[in-house]
């Protein structure tokens, strides 16, 4: 199988450098071999652009793209050996189902022991669509036609899978059952897999990691767990799930650093940072930092807890069946709770234990 | 190719012995023959009160009456008449040519909208088969339609024999009133073209938009004012300035129903390239070419102005047309068969006309015209018009058409469906022959290419009359091409090529087995009409081909026509024939023609 690296590429649509829009940021990445691999990030952000340059349609400004180690700068899509899904599935209309999926397989030989017919048959089967082989696509309803796009990239075994938001023209049910679907699939043929998708919670449930673009650029790397618990900007933190962000000063050090052969331990066991009026107890920063940014994830904020307690105004509330998902202001600042009751008045108290804090920066 | 006839006619406007003068142009301009009143004003343009003070007096001098008036010559039927009384302005040739231009559009859409209102709000049966039938005046030749209406209005035409029965007439409508049938004629090519676009336009209404105006209080009625005739307006007022354009370029019905009595600038250049006064002819074709310039160009300001009209989610639903006899009893229904039968009297009665003709003289059934004909072809001398000779024209030319007219068309759409500046401003500049008539795109040619460039180095750019009317004919067809090809290009999802690559097929691959099938019926449509255009071509092929053996069928039922009808009817009918095939073909295939 293959594994996927990018370095440092760049692309700028446009000649003129002031009127040039940018589009990709030098951007890093490596995509390990047989690895889910996520693009996740607003519309606009690059994702589909990062995928479009390892596909080989868009030509780079600067930077290279490698498989397994070679470069493929200059490389022509169709010999990158790449399975490419869009987001409009783009079946060929005059073509039959089973000719859609047989299509590369007049340019690239089936795997061994199988001949064209043998793997369509099969490809057809793996996406539970064993008898539309002689369909017209018209016919067919976005799931299956989602299917059929599918097969048709796996047939001739490419070394890397590009789905470019696969699922968004389809209901949430169906969509629910193709992810699982395909990661099943993913995982039974070990195919390298890239997936742009801008739904953050799809991201994080089908992924082995995500990465998260904003602007351009790739804020942060990591498995879907550490995405959450530990967002690496304030960008990540609010893009991914419900979050409080505040921004605070930090105002009491008691400790000193102690300093041995150049190695700093950090004294401190926690710090008191002022947010507006009020001022919260958090874990331990490092010294000389004058300002803090950090998280609370609205599971963390309770009524029952003693510390860092906080008045917040009841503005709207979501029964979501196990919870309740509470918006409200503290301070005219936006505060999201999640509850296991819908509240009964409007003014509540929630504080939050400093170990379930966050912080993302520190400056 | 399309550039540099229309260059060749603008510097003999302006160029004389050598010498760059705008002589010729002041002459025109000045001549109250030409510009009308208009005259003194570019001959004195300062004396803007004395001109202020002409307009007002024509003005004071406008009287308006209402009487009862007697129209039909010996029938006592009387009508309320409005007379409005103007005194007479001299608006000179080019006055005319708009003013005739103004009442075809006016009869155009008269007679277009009702056919609109019943396409896109009845179902009944061959609705559909109309609806694509509204493409037809596109492929007939002019001066078929124009020997269609001949055959129908003529003394001894099919209408007067309708009258004959119930003891009318003969009228002889022609000489009565030409300009009358003339601007009937421009109705029967038009009409359909803004039926055509209006119709689009009120299928892409949304109809859930009139039942959230009518959920909030609007009548029946005022849902219709506020939210379907805003958007229908464009549309018809886009087929209006079409039609303005056509007929105001108008060629072969206005020379072959009403001669130089009724010349429009068109027929005025025509003979004066007759009468071999070039410099004249090439000033007229100037002004009038930048004057259809100036119109296509606001045409296609206009058009880029409105957003595209896309199919809506739910169109207006169409109810039957007669579902019982009392409903079919009904002042609008009745009004619909009304206009049914005028419908059938301007599209079909020409039609039918020219085949009746075609087969019967003044003593009944006949195949005279025809032998005639096959006389004419077996007997006839060289310096004749050979009817055999001319179809083998037409269809030769016809071949020539397609083998240009196809690959520039197809090429021009692959230029103007990639985005950006340079697929604008080829669109544009690709509709430019819309704007230029048959006659001026002849002259150019004839002045340029047939009588030969000198270019340096002691060559000479000279090609025959017979390539240049194939070029001729390949550029006012391409553009049939193009615009078949071009939406059917433009709704290709670009992920459809990229999927095909990724699978492996290189560009070509991928163009040959994803692009072209799937444009390939547009291929064939516009191909069809590529080759209906070359065979009804009338104005560039009559300069190109006069005193020569190059006249193709349009050109022989004219050179017919000035001596005796019948046969002129006959070699009609060969033509419908012909372009019926293709028409078929058009049909088959799926063409189409918006805008």
């Amino acid at each position: 199988m293959t594994d996927l690296r990018l370095e440092a590429v760049s692309k700028r649509y446009g000649e003129r450098d002031e009127t040039a829009a940018i589009a990709l940021q030098e951007i890093d990445l490596t995509v390990r071999d047989g690895e889910f691999f996520t693009l996740v990030g607003p519309s606009g952000c690059g994702k589909t652009t990062t995928l479009r340059t390892i596909a080989g349609f868009e030509e780079l400004t600067a930077g290279s793209v490698h498989f397994d180690g070679t470069e493929m700068t200059g490389v022509a899509p169709e010999d990158r050996d790449v399975g490419v899904v869009f987001q409009s599935y783009a079946l060929f209309p005059h073509m039959t189902v089973a000719e859609n999926v047989g299509y590369g397989l007049r340019f690239r030989a089936p795997p061994a022991g199988t001949d064209a017919d043998d793997r369509i048959t099969e490809l057809l089967e793996l996406v539970d669509l064993p008898e539309l082989g002689d369909r017209e696509p018209g016919q067919l309803s976005g799931g299956q036609q989602q299917r059929v796009a599918l097969a048709r990239a796996l047939a001739p075994a490419p070394d890397l899978l590009l789905l470019d938001e696969p699922m968004s023209a389809l209901d949430a049910q169906l969509r629910e059952s193709l992810r699982r679907q395909l990661t099943e699939i993913q995982s039974e043929l070990g195919i390298t897999t890239v997936y742009v998708t801008h739904d953050q919670a799809e991201a994080l449930a089908i992924s082995d990691r995500v990465a998260v673009m904003n602007d351009g650029q790739v804020e942060q790397v990591a498995t879907p767990q550490t995405l959450y618990q530990e967002p690496a900007t304030r960008f990540v933190a609010e893009f991914i799930g419900d979050n409080n962000v505040f921004q605070g000063a930090v105002r009491a050090t008691e400790a000193s650093v102690q300093s041995d052969g150049g190695t700093v331990h950090d004294q401190h066991e926690e710090a008191t940072v002022a947010v507006g009026t009020e001022t919260f107890t958090l874990p331990a920063v490092p010294n000389g930092t004058d300002r803090v940014t950090f998280c609370v994830r609205p599971g963390a904020l309770s009524q029952s807890a003693d510390r860092n307690r906080i008045p917040v105004t009841v503005e709207t509330s979501e029964f979501l069946g196990e919870t309740v998902r509470v918006t409200g202001r503290w301070n005219g600042r936006p505060i999201v709770l999640q509850l296991e009751t819908v509240p009964e008045r409007d003014e509540l108290t929630v504080g939050f234990d400093p170990a379930a804090v966050h912080v993302i920066e520190t400056e | 190719m399309l550039y540099l006839p229309v260059g060749v006619v603008f510097q003999n406007a302006i160029i004389d012995e050598g010498v760059l003068t705008l002589d010729a142009f002041s002459d025109v301009l000045t001549d109250p023959f030409y510009v009308g009143i208009f005259a003194e004003w570019v001959a004195d343009p300062l004396a803007i009160g004395s001109h202020l003070g002409a307009v007002a007096g024509w003005l004071a001098a406008v009287s308006i009456s209402l009487s009862i008036e007697y129209p039909v010559p010996g029938v006592g039927l009387p009508v309320p008449w409005l007379g409005i009384d103007t005194p007479a302005v001299r608006g000179g040739l080019f006055g005319f040519t708009a003013y005739q231009a103004a009442l075809s559009t006016i009869a155009s859409v008269a007679l277009g909208l009702p056919a609109a209102y019943i396409l896109a709000n009845y179902e009944f049966r061959g609705r559909r088969t109309i609806r694509s039938l509204t493409i037809l005046p596109f492929v007939l030749p002019g001066i078929m339609v124009a020997v269609g209406f001949y055959a129908m209005f003529a003394q001894g035409g099919t209408l007067n024999s309708v009258l004959g029965v119930v003891g009318l007439g003969p009228y002889s409508f022609i000489e009565w009133n030409p300009l009358a049938i003339v601007i009937v004629a421009h109705a029967f090519y038009n009409a359909p073209l803004v039926a055509r676009i209006t119709v689009a336009a009120w299928e892409s209404v949304d109809i859930r938009a009139v039942e959230t105006a009518r959920s909030l209080g609007a009548s029946d009625r005022r849902a219709f004012l506020d939210i379907v005739v805003p958007q229908l307006l464009p549309a018809v007022l886009t087929g209006a300035l079409l039609t303005f354009i056509f007929t105001f370029m108008t060629f072969p019905i206005v020379l072959a129903l009403g001669g130089l009595q009724l010349a429009t600038v068109e027929v005025w250049i025509y003979d004066r390239v007759q009468r071999l006064a070039y410099t004249e002819a090439a000033t007229l074709a100037v002004l009038e070419t930048m004057l259809s310039l100036g119109l296509t160009y606001a045409y296609l300001r206009y058009e880029s102005a409105q957003t595209g009209l896309s199919r809506a989610a739910s169109p207006p639903p169409k109810r039957p047309l007669f579902p019982d006899l009392r409903t079919a009893l009904s002042p609008r229904r009745l009004a619909i068969v009304g206009y049914g039968v005028v419908a059938l009297i301007v599209f079909v009665g020409p039609m039918l006309s020219l085949v009746i003709g075609s087969v019967t003289d003044s003593s009944g059934l006949t195949l005279d015209h025809y032998q005639f004909l096959l006389n004419r072809q077996l007997d006839g001398e060289s310096f004749q018009t050979l009817p055999a000779i001319a179809i083998r024209n037409s269809l030769l030319f016809g071949l020539g058409t397609l083998a240009i007219a196809v690959p520039m068309g197809v090429v021009i759409s692959v230029l103007t469906a990639r985005a950006g500046r340079v697929g604008t401003i080829v669109d544009t500049l690709a509709m430019v022959p819309l704007a230029v008539s048959g006659v001026v795109f002849g002259i150019g040619l004839l002045q340029g290419l047939v009588f030969g460039i000198s270019l340096p180095g002691g060559w000479r750019l000279q090609v025959t009359g017979t390539v240049a009317i194939v070029v001729a004919h390949a550029v006012a067809a391409y553009p049939f091409v193009t615009r078949n090809v071009s939406p059917l290009l433009s709704n290709l999802d670009p992920a459809m090529v990229e999927s095909a690559r990724a699978l492996g097929a290189t560009r070509y691959r991928a163009l040959r087995d994803v692009e072209l099938p799937l444009v390939a019926s547009g291929i064939v449509a516009g191909a069809a009409f590529a080759f209906a255009i070359s065979i009804g071509e009338f104005s560039s092929t009559v300069i190109l081909a006069s005193g020569t053996d190059s006249y193709t069928m349009p050109v022989a039922v004219e050179r017919y026509l000035g001596r005796r009808s019948g046969p002129a009817i006959a070699m009609g009918t060969v033509l419908l024939a012909i372009t019926a095939a293709s028409f078929i073909v058009v049909d088959r295939v799926g063409g189409r023609f918006e805008q």
